[in-house]
């Protein structure tokens, strides 16, 4: 067990840079997801820290030791693969117990800990099958045990649920967690699936472009993302983002406007150009909802499609009056006058419908239009101090 | 494309039916109906094949097995029965030492060429570094050259005392020593292992080789311990054409001895050791042949599959 | 620290195996490379340099040294006018006023540049079209294909002096049929390894038997690593077994064909084993013959050995040039 901490690492490639200055800081017995999308330089960050990959500059340390141009073996690390890689000419034992021969072992001891590590991920009796004759989940828990009779320092996952199906992926994910809990090792986890960062980490590091964007519990990520990049990428289905101008008292949008007093919040001036950002569950039917304390103006809109997922239904929205289907919205591509809602399954509403929505402006989030950085998040006391009661800050999480 | 076949055909069958006897007609009659004809075409391409094939064998056999001095027109019988030729070759020559040597050389290059390939094949298969093409290029150009071009400073620099090599060798020279032919034919044999090996140690996942490293062993521990044994069809490809070439070779074994079995002259200088000044006994040269061919013979027999499959998995394919 | 790193184990290599595992990719990819260059600049590249340099030099027949004086290209210059003092030549051309514009010194198969490059076309022609039955044979699946396929494979697993020998018997009077029969159709004359016409055919035949095998290897594994998906494809659309192979067989085995085509001209230009141990080099004198006779001719003429090795080298740089621009319109092409 140990902490990981990575000063100012950067890899350059001859014409990219892969990982640009990362500065981590991993407590000991942490679970922390890289997450982001493919070619953000998350799998390249975990290379380093495994050894696979030499930083160009920057150190990285495992415990009090610093590893940065040690080789893979030397650090006291175990690591789970994409692909699994498991060693196809070796049966299960001889994969498991590999890094124990390699480090001359006594036999009594690799039978031990591999008896133990495959009680762990429940793999008894299989010891003398070939890679071949498994399944692609029991394929995943040798490889997990692989790196456990290590007993490691670090445990490092590079995306080793992403060839699984779908439905073994959710329940390696709880196995994962409970392992974590029994372990209590230092875990670093990388994957492009936001919804496994959101569900088995302590602590998620969004990555974009080689570079750290926010390193935070997963509800700080979700519900107070450090920039328009976090908030679009954590929490499925995407945030709504709409462009808008800071103009006497209101957020300008080009279909609906939003009060707002500019002069509560630091940096943002009348004229600025902002991005204002929604959840789809954070937008309501005008008929239907109740309870929402800070709500906004009434929003028209006309329903385009509506995709019924059983629990709840998604409704595609176009704001403005020019309310013809656009194909944009077809294709998943946010616009300007485009909403997604998310409404309960028994709501009664159909496709090119006219409909007004409200949003909640306690979740509604601004970012700097040029930046993308957080400027605030949740409108609250802005909504109070327009119905006169005096500012209450609650929710102005900045 | 179909109507120019059908041209083809017609082409063909009208050209056949001007003088026709009976075997033209069947094979016009097959050619408008390839289906009919296409079993017995094969299996008769398929026997011709193996007559050509085999029949020099079969004739050797019957010059050994013919007494000598009674040598005149065998085809298919020998003229007499002496099988004891086959016993005879090891009593006037030590023929079996010859073949020892062979072996020896042979086993001895293959490894090392293995061994020096292998690293070679992992550098060119898996790595990145500026002027690999250049010098995969290089390999390449050593098999231009007729081993020729190579001989004559060769034959000087193993022809040359080396103090050094006193104590080693009786005299300090290569010349009559295994090295005079280990040497030069693994450099002869080793840019075709470098291909072999390079498109197979190629073909590994990168994940493996870093799986293997993560878990304790040195880059070069996955190589020997991860990436070489996955690739042992294209290893045992390597090898089994190595072999096979070294013991094959002519220009070398011919040259780098002086044809005394003790000075390890390999197989070839037992063979043509029959051919004595006043008489050669070209039956025991038969014999000795067929006994020289057997080992590679039981080679292909046994390894012929996996020649096949390594040379389609990899050699041809990059 | 860590309880493992303790437990390895470190022996008297271990600053060695450090300083490996601590190389940049480029220093590790060179540092593996020094074996086998080393031993590729001891036994190929020293060699064809220092035989090049050779070639220079004037040929010095009497004395204690070996080579005489700087001569630059007059070797070369020897060999391709038919001047130099070799047994065989390797060039004799001379340029007439009168169609054919040419007229040769000595007969076509006593000039070592006419008969190696005839025996290497024939040569891979035959062994290209015999190899491409054979292979497409081996291709099916049939009861005793295995035994087919050894069979077939057989003669390209024998060591070239018994190649020769088989050959060399067959066609000796005293010995073989094969004069006999080969006279007695007018083709060949009553001692065929005496002629040097005829014991051309004769290699040709014996090399071809010998190497068709090879062919049919290489083209069998380019035949085996095709689709079967796209026969049952073909099959479905109504192609007949010509036009199976015209439209699918042929083009996709094309690659694998042309490197074996590649690797036998190669082969077939080098040619001396063969003729060593058959008809010998004074009657069917190949380009590596001509090296060989230099060298071991008792004339020490070193500099035209050098110089003729240096020719065959360059000729077959220039043939692999040819395949290799070919490659480039291929797909897949070699290397």
């Amino acid at each position: 067990m140990a902490r990981v901490t990575l000063d100012g690492v950067t890899k350059r490639y001859e014409d990219v840079t892969a990982v640009d200055d990362m500065n981590l800081d991993i407590g000991d017995g942490e679970f922390v997801t890289f997450v982001g999308p493919s070619g953000c330089g998350k799998s390249t960050t975990m290379e380093t820290i495994a050894g696979l990959t030499i930083p160009t500059e920057g150190e990285i340390y495992i415990g009090d030791r610093e590893v940065t141009k040690l080789p893979p073996k030397d650090r006291g690390i175990a690591m789970v693969f994409q692909n699994i890689a498991l060693f196809p000419h070796m049966d299960v034992y001889d994969n498991i117990s590999f890094g124990l021969r390699i480090r001359n072992y006594e036999k009594s001891e690799i039978d031990r800990r591999v008896e133990e590590a495959a009680e762990i991920v429940q793999l008894g009796g299989m010891m003398d099958r070939m890679p071949e004759e498994m399944s692609g989940g029991q394929r995943q828990r040798v490889a997990i045990a692989r790196a456990l009779v290590r007993e490691p320092d670090v445990f490092l996952m590079d995306e080793p649920l992403a060839n699984l199906d779908a439905k073994l992926r959710v329940h390696m994910r709880t196995e994962l967690q409970r392992l974590h809990r029994r372990l209590d090792t230092t875990i670093i986890y990388v994957t492009h699936d936001q919804a496994e960062a959101m569900t088995m980490s302590d602590r998620i590091a969004v990555i974009n472009a080689g570079k750290l964007q926010q390193i935070a519990p997963p509800l700080t990520c979700y519900n107070e993302p450090a920039n328009q990049f976090v908030a679009g990428f954590i929490g499925s289905p995407s945030m709504n983002f709409v462009e808008a101008e800071v103009a006497g008292g209101r957020l300008e949008a080009e279909n609906f406007h939003v009060e707002f007093d500019p002069s509560t919040t630091d940096g943002i001036a009348p004229g600025d150009r902002v991005v204002l950002g929604v959840r789809p569950e954070d937008i309501y039917l005008e008929r239907t909802a109740e309870g929402i304390e800070y709500a906004t103006e009434l929003i028209n809109a006309r329903t385009d499609v509506l995709e019924p997922m059983g629990n709840e239904v998604f409704v595609y929205l176009v704001t403005g009056n020019d309310t013809e289907t656009s194909m944009d919205v077809a294709a998943g591509e946010a616009s300007d006058d485009q909403l997604l809602m998310n409404v309960d399954p028994d709501t009664q509403i159909e496709a090119e419908e006219d409909v007004s929505v409200i949003l909640d402006r306690s979740r509604i989030h601004l970012f700097d239009a040029e930046t993308g950085d957080a400027l605030r998040h949740g409108l609250i006391d802005v909504a109070s101090a327009e119905s006169g009661t005096p500012e209450r800050g609650v929710g102005d999480s900045d | 494309m179909a109507t120019e076949t059908e041209t083809t055909q017609t082409q063909a069958e009208r050209d056949q039916s001007d003088d026709s006897g009976p075997f033209q007609r069947w094979v016009s009659g097959s050619i408008s109906e390839p289906g009919r004809a296409y079993r017995p075409m094969f299996w008769l391409v398929t026997v011709f094949f193996l007559v050509t094939t085999l029949f020099p064998f079969y004739w050797l056999f019957m010059v050994a097995l013919t007494p000598e001095g009674q040598l005149q027109n065998v085809v298919f019988t020998p003229n007499g029965f002496n099988p004891g030729v086959f016993i005879e070759i090891f009593q006037i020559l030590p023929f079996h030492r010859y073949m020892f040597n062979s072996f020896v050389i042979a086993t001895v290059t293959t490894a090392f060429v293995l061994v020096v390939a292998s690293l070679a094949g992992y550098v060119f298969g898996r790595l990145r570094f500026p002027g690999k093409n250049p010098l995969m290029l290089l390999v390449l150009l050593v098999s231009f050259f007729p081993p020729a071009a190579f001989f004559i400073p060769l034959n000087d620099l193993f022809n040359t005392n080396f103090d050094i090599l006193e104590p080693v060798l009786s005299n300090g020279s290569l010349y009559n020593t295994p090295y005079a032919l280990v040497i030069p034919m693994s450099a002869l044999f080793m840019p075709l292992a470098i291909f072999i090996l390079t498109t197979f140690y190629s073909q590994i996942p990168d994940g493996l080789e870093d799986a293997a490293r993560v878990e304790g062993t040195t880059r070069l521990g996955a190589l020997f311990r991860v990436i070489i044994p996955l690739s042992a069809p294209g290893v045992a490809t390597a090898g089994v054409l190595t072999f096979i070439g070294v013991y094959n070779e002519f220009f070398f074994s011919f040259l780098m001895t002086d044809g005394q079995p003790q000075n390890w002259a390999p197989v070839l200088q037992g063979i043509l050791g029959f051919q004595g000044q006043y008489q050669t006994l070209y039956n025991a040269m038969a014999a000795a042949s067929i006994v020289a061919v057997l080992p590679m013979a039981i080679l292909v027999v046994v390894a012929q599959e996996k020649i096949v499959s390594g040379l389609t998995a990899g050699g041809l394919k990059e | 620290m860590s309880t493992e790193t303790e437990r390895h184990e470190r022996g008297r290599l271990a600053p060695v195996v450090d300083w490996m595992e601590n190389l940049s990719e480029a220093a590790y990819a060179y540092l593996l490379l020094i074996p086998a260059f080393g031993l590729l600049t001891l036994i190929a590249f020293y060699p064809m340099i220092s035989t090049f340099w050779m070639s220079l030099l004037e040929d010095q027949t009497r004395g204690a040294e070996t080579l005489g004086g700087f001569v630059g290209l007059e070797n070369y210059i020897g060999i391709l006018t038919g001047d130099a003092r070799l047994a065989r030549q390797f060039l004799d051309v001379q340029l007439t006023g009168s169609f054919p514009f040419f007229e040769l010194g000595v007969g076509f198969f006593q000039q070592a540049l006419f008969v190696t490059l005839s025996f290497a076309i024939l040569n891979v022609i035959f062994t290209t079209l015999i190899g491409f039955g054979q292979a497409l044979v081996l291709d099916k699946d049939f009861r005793g294909r295995r035994w087919v396929r050894v069979a077939v494979i057989i003669p390209w697993a024998v060591p070239i002096v018994i190649q020769g020998m088989i050959f060399y018997l067959m066609f000796q009077p005293t010995v073989g049929f094969g004069a006999d029969v080969m006279n007695a159709l007018g083709l060949f004359s009553a001692t065929p390894l005496a002629s040097s016409q005829d014991s051309f055919f004769i290699l040709l035949i014996a090399d071809v038997w010998k190497t068709s095998a090879f062919m049919a290897l290489l083209i069998l594994a380019g035949l085996q690593s095709v689709d079967r998906s796209l026969y049952d494809v073909a099959k479905v659309s109504g192609a007949s077994t010509w036009q199976r192979f015209k439209l699918i067989t042929f083009p996709l085995a094309l690659p694998a064909v042309l490197v074996a085509m590649l690797f036998r001209t190669m082969d077939a230009m080098r040619v001396y084993g063969l003729i060593e141990s058959t008809a010998g080099c004074t009657t069917v004198p190949s380009m590596t013959c001509m090296v060989i006779e230099g060298m071991f001719g008792g004339t020490r003429i070193y500099g035209t050995a050098a110089a003729v090795a240096f020719m065959t080298a360059a000729i077959i740089g220039v043939f692999i040039s040819i395949y290799i621009v070919k490659f480039r319109g291929q797909e897949g092409g070699v290397y």
